[in-house]
């Protein structure tokens, strides 16, 4: 909100210092966005409030600083009006229950004329264009009360006149010269089938005030707040009028609004009128009561206040007292304070106006609540150092793919995607870490990079039976100039279920996505827990962590053996096509004294494997390794028609 | 007697001064030390000497000892210096690589150390969420003016959405944790942003709140203080205001001095000296209610912060948009 000083002074002392001011203001909620100065006049622009519907004006910025500092509000000149039931040419008929309160009256033989200077410079110091004289001072007096309010050229207008909702395909110009396509949710003033304005928000073009306008009639009304908003935001109408109406204004401004602009009207001689209004307003608003406990009130807000602080700070925001006894006050809210409504509202008012300063900084020294973090999110900084003790760096990406890696998205047919996308990059949720983790390794390698290790920890999100699911993955991509990348990668990758005291998955040769070539799943514990595969120079691991949550093997330690191994060397002669990883388990599952099974060397179809003999419980002899030899050689050969080579 | 100990002695400091390489060396120290020795085989004598001349004469034999073996130790590291081959430590080496945390991640464990200290701990959410968790429990139903701030991102509208701030946390937690119980949340937030230097559709938020008996607006302020000396440092003066939030009642914001300008303001403050930092307060009573408490009984307080705009300070990034498109070279 701006707030030129000059304006704000005519209602209310301001201390000299305007950094004084605008601190205050800024502590008990009213934050300083800036200070301007146009034309040698200091404007405050304040921060907006979205509950404080009565501080989008001057006069309720005065009120606070009336509140600070506890001067009192000079008053606002206005003119009496008595209240009735008909007027002369214009018969209202409110046909919604959405308008809350309305007043309207007939101004005659108005004098359109240049603004004086004291209301076009207060306009242009505030940011709102000088029309004319009337236009102008319907701006000031929103802009001083808070209450908008529209003009209309009463010969442009026919008698009955009526505030409902539009038909749908209604249209209607405003005076900004836009056409709008209203709908049946939107509130109209309008004569018979023609649309005057948009209600709360804009008028249109050809039935407000012109340079020849002989009568007007004025209106200011109080609207259901939640039927503006959607309004304002369907047609874009942020207009000062929209702004203030989507908030919760008080509905007895209306009246006071239209009292001082008559005050005007008359002061300057603009216009001729009764001082009789047509008034609508249903259901009446009067103060509110709320009890305020004075235990509750320190409770919440850690102070230690007395009664008579409570009271004074109640009479500098002129909340009146109306009853008390040893634990309780009940207060008077005033209308304009349609924020303060719980008691919790009413402790806000009064320790910010006590001060936010004299809050004591306690320590949370209660009683230290038990630690809750779930075992998933110990598991992902576990598996981030993990990932990082083997070399690999970290990625952090958007959850979007771009549109162009589309087809790398691993279950196309579950895309989860926005329908108000900001752009055509943001459309579609990944469904898999690999296209960004790609993106960031073409990077590297643009850069002449040669080395690609980087992971990410993060979630993928897919449709599942009409469901949406989160699943937290960690993807590794991989390229060097090493002669056997994939042997590199995956020593990487076991190293890495090493570090995080997971066993080594099983690799799985499996066709998953034509996307990838030489690929892969892996298996743990007969559970499927990831894939893997290459797409043109690089290599790519996937993991679900929840696949891995707590296999970790804690707090698991070997200690060196008392009897030393048994240690030779095997070279056989392996038909091609058959998995190492096979040949290498099947030795294994031949006797539980076989420990290390190691390949050495491959010379053609020879392939030289290191293999260990240990037992724990004494060292063993020539012939119990013969023995276990012989079955190895005998299983081998039945399995996979390997023989040995010597 | 004496006398043939002196000729030992400088029999051998001519053998070492002369000697050309170790193997020479060692080979003097075997004729003099050995079992054999020459030195070895004079001490022997000691048993020969009366009682009385004892001591001296072990004290004579221990002084030519020790001058002889400290000759010996100092022509060894002469001789060592000399035949030391050619050795190029400056050489540089093909390092390994090692691995580095993303610097979002390396902010977000720092500042969850230090609320673990003070008895939280960690919790999460899904990031696709429904209106209810993300505003209707949060005391923020349709048409609430404060919604205007967040334009969401529908997956489909109005009741799918991806989560705005991570308070849709708080309302989980509320549903499912039972107090006392104190927790942060770090994560990952969307909205509908064009996207430039410091808004991107992704963003980070930090979060913690707290329900227990006895919580009070003086604890807020203390834990965040604490939180503030303790990540930022001592001296920054913290400048702690009423500010509206729908989530909460009495709200706070809280601001940092700009040390940009020296709070003299810039285009970092906005000239405002003051950098907004955190948002706060005690959870509304109709949040509170939501869920089946009293009010009166039990209190909460809630924080929240953009993570993105600290982890650039911290790392000296000025485009939001480097931190989360592989942009990030590691050495």
């Amino acid at each position: 909100m701006k707030i030129p000083l000059n304006w704000l002074k005519q209602i209310v002392d301001l201390p000299s210092d305007v950094k004084k001011l605008t601190h205050d203001l800024t502590m008990v909620g009213h934050m300083l966005d800036k200070i301007e100065v146009i034309n040698g006049e200091i404007i405050l622009d304040l921060e907006l409030r979205g509950n404080r519907a009565d501080c989008y004006s001057i006069l309720g910025i005065a009120r606070e600083v009336s509140a600070i500092y506890g001067t009192k509000l000079k008053n606002l000149p206005i003119i009496d009006i008595k209240k009735v039931n008909k007027l002369q040419n214009i018969n209202l008929k409110v046909l919604t229950p959405l308008v809350k309160n309305v007043e309207i009256i007939e101004i005659k033989n108005i004098k359109i004329e240049k603004s004086p200077k004291w209301l076009s410079s207060k306009l242009t110091a505030y940011g709102i264009e000088t029309k004319n004289n009337i236009i102008d001072l319907t701006n000031y007096v929103m802009i001083e009360t808070g209450e908008p309010m529209h003009a209309f050229d009463l010969e442009k207008i026919d008698s009955n006149l009526e505030i409902r909702l539009a038909k749908t395909g209604e249209k209607i110009t405003t005076f900004t010269d836009s056409a709008l396509n209203l709908t049946n949710n939107d509130l109209v003033w309008a004569n018979n089938d023609t649309v005057l304005s948009v209600a709360g928000a804009i008028g249109g073009k050809y039935h407000s005030v012109s340079n020849s306008t002989k009568n007007i009639l004025l209106e200011a009304a109080n609207y259901d707040r939640a039927n503006i908003r959607r309004t304002v935001y369907r047609h874009k109408l942020l207009t000062d009028a929209g702004i203030r109406h989507e908030k919760e204004l008080d509905p007895n401004m209306v009246g006071f609004a239209i009292s001082r602009f008559l005050y005007f009207i008359k002061k300057y001689n603009w216009g001729e009128f009764k001082t009789e209004v047509y008034s609508y307003y249903p259901k009446k608003i009067n103060p509110w009561k709320i009890n305020l406990n004075y235990n509750y009130l320190n409770k919440l807000s850690g102070l230690n206040l007395e009664t008579n602080e409570i009271k004074k700070v109640l009479d500098k925001l002129q909340f009146k007292i109306v009853e008390k006894n040893k634990e309780n006050l009940t207060v008077l809210i005033p209308t304009y304070r349609t924020d303060v409504k719980l008691e919790e509202d009413l402790i806000e008012e009064i320790i910010r106006i006590y001060g936010y300063d004299n809050i004591p900084a306690n320590t949370l020294s209660l009683e230290i609540p038990k630690n809750i973090t779930p075992d998933y999110i110990l598991q992902e900084e576990r598996l981030r150092n993990s990932a990082v003790s083997i070399g690999f760096d970290e990625n952090i990406s958007l959850s979007f793919i771009k549109e162009k890696y589309l087809s790398l998205q691993v279950n196309k047919n579950n895309n989860v995607t926005l329908i108000n996308p900001p752009s055509p990059e943001t459309k579609y949720l990944r469904s898999s870490l690999f296209p960004n983790l790609l993106e960031s390794a073409k990077k590297i390698i643009d850069d002449r990079g040669k080395l690609v290790q980087l992971f990410e920890v993060g979630k993928i999100y897919l449709k599942d039976k009409g469901k949406y699911v989160e699943k937290r993955k960690i993807g590794f991509i991989y390229r060097s100039n090493n002669k056997n990348e994939f042997i590199y990668f995956k020593s990487l990758v076991l190293s890495f279920f090493d570090k995080a005291d997971i066993n080594n998955p099983l690799y799985i040769s499996d066709i998953l996505d034509l996307n990838f070539t030489n690929s892969y799943k892996l298996r743990l514990d007969k559970q499927e827990i990831g894939w893997g595969g290459k797409y043109g120079e690089f290599y790519y691991a996937e993991i679900d962590l929840d696949s891995i949550l707590n296999k970790e093997q804690k707090y698991k330690i070997n200690l060196w053996p008392k009897y030393p191994p048994q240690i030779e060397d095997l070279t056989l002669v392996i038909p091609e096509k058959t998995y190492i990883g096979e040949v290498i388990s099947a030795v294994k599952s031949v006797n539980q004294l076989i420990g290390k099974v190691e390949l050495t060397d491959i010379y053609e179809n020879s392939y030289t494997f290191n293999i260990e003999y240990q037992s724990e419980n004494h060292t063993l002899t020539d012939k119990e390794v013969e023995v276990i030899r012989t079955k190895i050689l005998s299983s081998l050969k039945s399995k996979f028609g390997i023989n040995c080579n010597g | 007697m004496q006398d043939d100990l002196q000729n030992i002695k400088n029999q051998a400091i001519a053998q070492i001064t002369d000697c050309k390489d170790l193997k020479e060396l060692e080979q003097v120290r075997i004729d003099l030390f050995g079992r054999n020795g020459k030195f070895t085989l004079y001490s022997k004598e000691i048993s020969k000497v009366s009682p009385e001349q004892k001591k001296q004469f072990g004290i004579i034999l221990n002084e030519v000892k020790n001058t002889l073996n400290k000759l010996i130790t100092e022509k060894k590291n002469d001789l060592k210096i000399v035949i030391r081959e050619w050795f190029d430590p400056t050489i540089p080496p093909k390092k390994h690589k090692i691995g580095n945390l993303h610097p979002t991640s390396i902010v977000i464990s720092e500042m969850t150390e230090i609320f673990k200290n003070m008895g939280f701990s960690i919790t999460e959410g899904p990031e696709i969420e429904t209106d209810r968790y993300n505003f209707e429990l949060l005391n923020l139903p349709m048409d609430h003016p404060a919604r205007s701030l967040q334009d969401v991102l529908y997956i489909e509208e109005p009741e799918i959405l991806l989560r705005s701030h991570t308070s849709s946390v708080e309302t989980r937690s509320l549903q499912k944790l039972k107090p006392p119980f104190r927790v942060v949340v770090a994560g990952k937030c969307y909205r509908f942003e064009n996207v430039n230097a410091s808004n991107n559709a992704m963003f980070y938020q930090f979060q913690g709140f707290a329900l227990q008996k006895g919580l009070s607006m003086a604890e807020l302020k203390g834990t965040l203080f604490s939180f503030i000396k303790s990540y930022f440092g001592e001296d920054r003066k913290i400048r702690y205001r009423c500010k509206y939030y729908p989530e909460v009642e009495p709200g706070v914001g809280l601001d940092l001095d700009c040390q940009f300008c020296n709070q003299k303001g810039c285009s970092v403050c906005k000239g405002r000296g003051w950098i907004e930092m955190l948002g706060a307060g005690m959870i509304h009573p109709q949040i509170l209610k939501n869920f089946g408490y009293n009010p009166k009984e039990i209190s909460g307080f809630a924080f929240g912060m953009g993570l993105d705009r600290i982890v650039m300070d911290r790392f000296k990034i000025k485009d939001i948009r480097n931190l989360y498109n592989g942009d990030i070279k590691y050495q």
